[in-house]
């Protein structure tokens, strides 16, 4: 690879970090415009609340999402760590940032979610007509959810189960 | 595009050291990361991003360590981070107590020519977690145990103790592969 190309991919680094931040804002920024239409256009003031709970939410994860995401050491800047530490410091953040997720960007969204859901399911049971139209959305919501969760506890005890294995590693290695 | 066309910005020692480097561990870079990734495209992209990685990390190369093992760590790490970033899981990597147990899945093949053998040698060390594949890759290159220690982080005996499995694994799966063939 020559230095020309090296240069290149420095740019086309920049260019890519670029876009992984548009691309990890747009979930959360739907939530957060979505969430203040919401408190705008209704009424109740329970469902208002929710709404801009789940604003609040999705902003301050954005700030400690993004903490935990780009304080992450590039493979270039760690040669001084050697194959283990590295590995391990991988593992954890990976784990770290898989709770975060849970809780600052996928919350709100559920927040959101709930407080569109709640005043349509209560009112459209009374209109029972409404309520059973809404059945198939909501169960492949449910699905949706329960899915998510437990693709995620997966990982997670994979990532856990990882740790175990190097502990196992280090506890071998002072022997 | 050829190795010594001008660049805007001059040369710095980080690109004198990056350029001896590639000259000097090149083919063994793109070994690496063939043990690491199989899919061509893919593996284009990794020895690039290995390049890279390892062009900036010279910046703060301070000789603390050999240069072989600064190279070897740099390398091994971008490659860890894309098997973790490629895999998402870990349920297709197993330790060397599972790959003991685990059927060969080339067992069938054919495997008298050397082609063949480092085509299974590779299927084989891409089931490993990165960390024995450190070990297995680096012992492959000629490392002594303590050059491999230095760049995983094992101790030696834990090193020598691992080499010894891998190599007992690998022995077994060729002779039965080879039995297979007659």
């Amino acid at each position: 690879m020559t230095l020309e190309k090296i240069r290149r991919k420095v740019r086309e680094l920049h260019a890519k970090t670029r876009r992984e931040l548009l691309g990890n804002i747009a979930a959360p920024l739907a939530v957060v415009v979505f969430s203040g239409l919401g408190a705008a256009i209704f009424d109740d003031p329970p469902q208002r609340t929710a709404f801009a709970l789940a604003l609040a939410w999705a902003l301050a994860g954005q700030y400690f999402l993004h903490r935990g995401m780009w304080s992450a050491t590039l493979p270039g800047d760690a040669a001084l760590t050697t194959g283990l530490e590295f590995y391990r410091r991988e593992i954890e953040r990976r784990r770290y940032l898989f709770r975060r997720v849970l809780k600052w960007s996928f919350g709100p969204m559920l927040l959101a979610i709930g407080a569109l859901l709640l005043p349509i399911v209560t009112g459209g049971v009374r209109e029972r007509g409404a309520f059973r139209n809404m059945i198939p959305f909501l169960t492949l919501l449910a699905l949706w959810l329960v899915g998510f969760f437990v693709i995620r506890m997966r990982q997670h005890r994979e990532l856990q189960r990882e740790i175990e294995e190097l502990n196992d590693i280090e506890r071998e290695n002072k022997r | 595009m050829g190795g010594t066309e001008s660049i805007s910005t001059g040369e710095t020692s980080q690109d004198h050291l990056y350029r001896d480097a590639a000259d000097k561990y090149g083919s063994a870079l793109e070994r690496l990361a063939r043990a690491y990734e199989a899919d061509l495209e893919k593996r284009r992209d990794l020895i690039q991003e290995i390049h890279f990685q390892l062009w900036r990390s010279f910046q703060r190369f301070d000789a603390r360590c050999s240069t072989r093992t600064w190279i070897y760590r740099v390398a091994h790490h971008v490659a860890a981070s894309h098997v973790l970033r490629e895999r998402r899981t870990f349920s297709n990597l197993v330790n060397l107590e599972e790959l003991e147990t685990l059927p060969d899945k080339t067992q069938g093949q054919f495997a008298a020519d050397q082609r063949m053998n480092l085509e299974r040698l590779s299927a084989l060390i891409q089931q490993l977690k990165p960390l024995d594949r450190q070990v297995i890759i680096s012992y492959l290159e000629d490392m002594d145990a303590a050059a491999i220690g230095e760049i995983t982080g094992l101790s030696s005996g834990n090193v020598a103790m691992r080499i010894h499995r891998i190599k007992n694994i690998l022995a077994r799966r060729f002779h039965e592969g080879g039995s297979h063939a007659e």
